[in-house]
C-alpha cells in the first residue's frame, strides 16, 4: 500500500540545513499495525508527515498504491487523505466549540457524500465509540479520553483503509489509554491498516511490527509479539 | 467543498463567536446606516425643496433687484437693500410681453399691526390686481386688492387667514379698521388658506395696495421683486432672456454679451431654481454620503483586522481541516465567505436601521413640527449598500482569507 524508496527529507532554516530522514526504504502493506518508534528528533514525525500525504520527500520515491505521490497535485493529495486517510492526534484537535456531531462531521464537508446521507454516517460513527450520548455536547465539555474518541470516529468517518494515530495516548491516563488502544485494535481486526507513531515502548508493542527510527534512519524493523489492552488494567 | 457547506461552515463559525462577530459587524452597520439615512434625508430634503418652489407653479419667474448669482450672499443681500431701480413700470412693461400672462410688483416689510388690544409685528405686502392672477389664490371673505385701490392709494387690507384669527379671533374682521404703524386702514378680506409655500406662511402675511405700502408705510418708490407668470413652462426659458433684454433696455445697461454680473436685477425662474436648488442638494447628499463611506471604511478596516486576529487564533483548525481533506481553495472559500457573510449582515442590519432612523426623523418632522417632509427611500441608495457591503466583503477578507489558505498543516497543527 505504502511504499517509500531511498526516501531523504531535509528541512532548511536561514543558513542551516537539517536532515530529517536519511535514506529511509520501507513497505507497508494493506492491514498491516505498524508502530514507528524512536527518541525526539529521530524522525518518525517526519516520516509520518510524510506517508499521511501532509509533506513531502526532498528526494527518493514515496509510492501510494503504486502510484508515484511526486506526480499528485496538492488537490488529489488532499482528496486521498479526505477519502483514504482517517488521522488522530496527541492534541485530539477538535473544535472546542463545536458539538461532537459536528467535529465528527468535519470530514465530509469535503467529500462527494450527499448531504441527505451524512447524518446517518455520522451517528453510527458516534455510536461505534460509545458516545452516542454525548452527540450534541460540546466537544470541550468532554474528558481527554472521549475528546480522543471522537477523534477516532471523525478519522472513520469516511471509512478509510488507513488510520494515522501520532502518539495518541499521549495526553491520557493509562485507563483511557488502554480504551484508545484496544479501539485501535478492534479497527486493525476488522481489516483497516494501522500506523501509530508513539515514543512509549508499551504503546509501540500494541502493535505487530515496530519500525525504530534514529537520526533520520530505520535501525530496526521487526515483527512483534502484540500486547494487549490488559496491560494498561 | 459544496458552496452550501462553505457558507454553513462560515456560518457556524461566526455562530461560535457570537460577541466578536456582532462587534466586528457594528462598524458596517453603522457605515451602512450613516450613508442610507444621508442618502433618505437628502433625497426628502430636495423633495421638500422642489415641492415648495414647484407648488407656486413652474411658470413662474421671479425678478429681485441686487447682485446675480456668483456674487456673495452678503453682498447680494447689500445690494438688494440698496439698488433702486425695479420700479412698477417695469412690471407694466414685462406685462406687454407676448410670453408673458402677467407681472406683479411687490414691496414687503415688518411693521407693529394692532387691533383692540393685540399688537403684533407682522409681515406686509404691497401688491397689485396682478399677484391674484399669478398666484391663483383670492380672498375667501370680501373682496382682493383691486387696480382701483392701487390708482387711489387706497388704506384697504386682505388678511391672511391665521392674522385674520390672531388679530380678531372669533370676531368677523371685515369692514373693521386696525392699524398698522399707526396708519388705519379698513379690512375688506381674509384669503383663502394657503399655508406654506417657499419656507413662508402666506396666511400670516397682510395685503394691501402696493401705492399705499410704498408711500405710506416704506416710504421708497421702487420695488423689492416682480413676480411674473409665463404663459407656458415651455415659454419660460425664452420669457426670462426677454425680460433681461427688457430691463437692461430699461434700466440702460450696456451689456452685449449677457454677462449677468453687469445686471443690477436676478431673473430666477422656478425651474432653474429648482435645478439650482436640487444641484446644491445633490452636492450635500454626495458629501454627507462620502464622510458617512468614510465610516464604512474604516468598518471593513476592522472586519480585515479581525479576520486576520481570527486566522491566527484558528492555525490548528485550518490545520485539521486541510488534514482531512480540505484543499487551499476550500479554505481561502471559507474564510473569504466568513468575511463577506460578515459584512452582508452587517449591511442589512444598517439598511434597517437608516431606514428605521429615516421613519423616525420623518415622524418627528411631518408631524410634531408640521414640516411637509417626505418619507424617502432612494432605491440607489439601498442597491448601493447591499452591493458595496457584499464588495467589502470580498475586498477586506481576501487578504486573510489568502493568508490562512496559505498555512501548511504540519506547522498549522503543531501551532500552539
Amino acid at each position: 500500500m505504502l511504499k517509500v524508496v531511498n526516501l531523504f527529507k531535509d528541512y532548511a532554516d536561514n543558513e542551516n540545513t537539517t536532515r530529517a530522514l536519511n535514506d529511509v526504504s520501507c513497505e507497508i502493506k494493506n492491514g498491516e499495525f505498524v508502530s514507528i518508534m524512536g527518541p525526539s528528533g529521530s524522525g518518525k514525525s517526519t516520516l509520518l508527515h510524510i506517508l499521511s500525504l501532509f509533506d513531502r520527500p526532498t528526494a527518493g520515491q514515496f509510492l501510494y498504491h503504486d502510484r508515484d505521490v511526486a506526480e499528485l497535485t496538492d488537490e488529489e493529495l488532499a482528496k486521498i487523505r479526505n477519502k483514504k486517510m482517517g488521522f488522530i492526534f496527541q492534541a485530539f484537535n477538535l473544535l472546542a466549540r463545536a458539538t461532537v456531531f459536528e467535529n465528527v462531521s468535519l470530514p465530509l464537508l469535503y467529500s462527494d457524500i450527499p448531504v441527505g446521507q451524512r447524518a446517518e454516517l455520522v451517528i453510527k460513527a458516534i455510536k461505534s465509540v460509545d458516545l452516542e450520548d454525548k452527540i450534541y455536547i460540546e466537544a470541550s465539555k468532554l474528558s481527554g479520553g472521549q475528546k480522543q474518541r471522537v477523534a477516532i470516529a471523525r478519522a472513520l468517518i469516511n471509512d478509510p483503509e488507513i488510520i494515522f494515530a501520532d502518539e495518541p495516548t499521549g495526553n491520557l491516563d493509562s485507563q483511557s489509554g488502554g480504551a484508545i488502544m484496544e479501539i485501535l485494535a478492534k479497527l486493525h481486526r476488522s481489516g483497516r491498516t494501522i500506523v501509530l507513531v508513539t515514543h512509549e515502548t508499551y504503546t509501540a508493542e500494541f502493535a505487530e511490527r515496530l519500525i525504530k527510527l534514529k537520526d533520520g534512519k530505520i535501525f530496526s524493523d521487526d515483527q512483534v509479539q502484540k500486547r494487549t489492552a490488559e496491560f494498561f488494567k | 467543498m459544496r458552496f452550501s457547506d462553505a457558507a454553513t461552515t462560515a456560518y457556524v463559525s461566526l455562530r461560535h463567536a457570537k460577541m466578536r462577530t456582532l462587534l466586528t459587524m457594528l462598524g458596517i452597520v453603522i457605515g451602512i446606516a450613516s450613508v442610507i439615512l444621508m442618502m433618505s434625508l437628502g433625497s426628502s430634503a430636495e423633495n421638500l425643496i422642489v415641492g415648495q418652489i414647484n407648488s407656486i407653479g413652474s411658470n413662474n419667474i421671479y425678478i429681485e433687484p441686487g447682485a446675480p448669482e456668483g456674487v456673495g450672499f452678503s453682498e447680494s443681500f447689500l445690494d438688494q437693500m440698496s439698488i433702486k431701480t425695479l420700479k412698477a413700470e417695469d412690471a407694466e412693461a414685462i406685462a406687454k410681453d407676448p410670453l408673458v400672462e402677467a407681472a406683479s410688483p411687490m414691496i414687503y416689510s415688518t411693521g407693529r399691526v394692532s387691533y383692540g388690544s393685540e399688537t403684533k409685528k407682522l409681515m406686509f405686502m404691497g401688491v397689485t390686481a396682478s399677484a391674484y392672477v399669478i398666484d391663483n389664490w383670492h380672498a375667501e371673505k370680501g373682496r382682493d386688492i383691486d387696480e382701483a385701490d392701487v390708482r387711489s392709494f387706497a388704506r384697504v387690507v386682505t388678511l391672511g387667514k391665521k392674522t385674520a384669527t390672531d388679530l380678531f379671533g372669533q370676531e368677523d374682521p371685515l369692514g373693521k379698521t386696525m392699524q398698522i404703524k399707526n396708519i388705519t386702514f379698513r379690512v375688506i378680506g381674509v384669503m383663502e388658506e394657503r399655508g406654506m409655500q417657499i419656507f413662508q406662511n402666506f396666511d400670516e402675511y397682510i395685503y394691501l395696495p402696493l401705492t399705499t405700502a410704498q408711500k405710506l408705510l416704506v416710504g421708497i418708490d421702487h420695488l423689492n421683486a416682480i413676480s411674473v407668470k409665463a404663459k407656458t413652462k415651455e415659454a419660460v426659458p425664452q420669457a426670462v432672456d426677454n425680460i433681461r433684454e427688457l430691463l437692461r433696455e430699461r434700466h440702460n445697461i450696456y451689456n452685449p454679451n449677457g454677462d449677468l454680473s453687469k445686471d443690477d436685477f436676478k431673473v430666477m425662474s422656478q425651474v432653474a431654481t429648482a435645478n439650482m436648488l436640487t444641484q446644491i442638494t445633490g452636492v450635500l447628499t454626495a458629501f454627507l454620503s462620502s464622510i458617512a463611506a468614510i465610516a464604512l471604511i474604516v468598518g471593513g478596516i476592522g472586519i480585515m483586522n479581525i479576520m486576520l486576529v481570527s486566522v491566527t487564533e484558528r492555525t490548528r483548525e485550518i490545520g485539521l481541516r486541510k488534514a482531512v481533506g480540505a484543499t487551499t481553495k476550500d479554505i481561502r472559500q471559507q474564510f473569504l465567505l466568513e468575511a463577506v457573510v460578515l459584512t452582508v449582515s452587517g449591511g442589512l442590519a444598517g439598511l434597517v436601521l437608516g431606514i428605521g432612523i429615516n421613519y423616525l426623523i420623518y415622524l418627528v418632522l411631518s408631524n410634531v413640527l408640521d414640516i411637509g417632509w417626505n418619507f424617502s427611500l432612494p432605491l440607489a441608495g439601498i442597491i448601493l449598500a447591499v452591493g458595496v457591503s457584499t464588495l467589502a466583503g470580498l475586498v477586506f477578507g481576501l487578504y486573510p482569507a489568502s493568508q490562512a489558505a496559505k498555512k501548511s498543516p504540519i506547522e498549522a497543527l503543531r501551532y500552539e
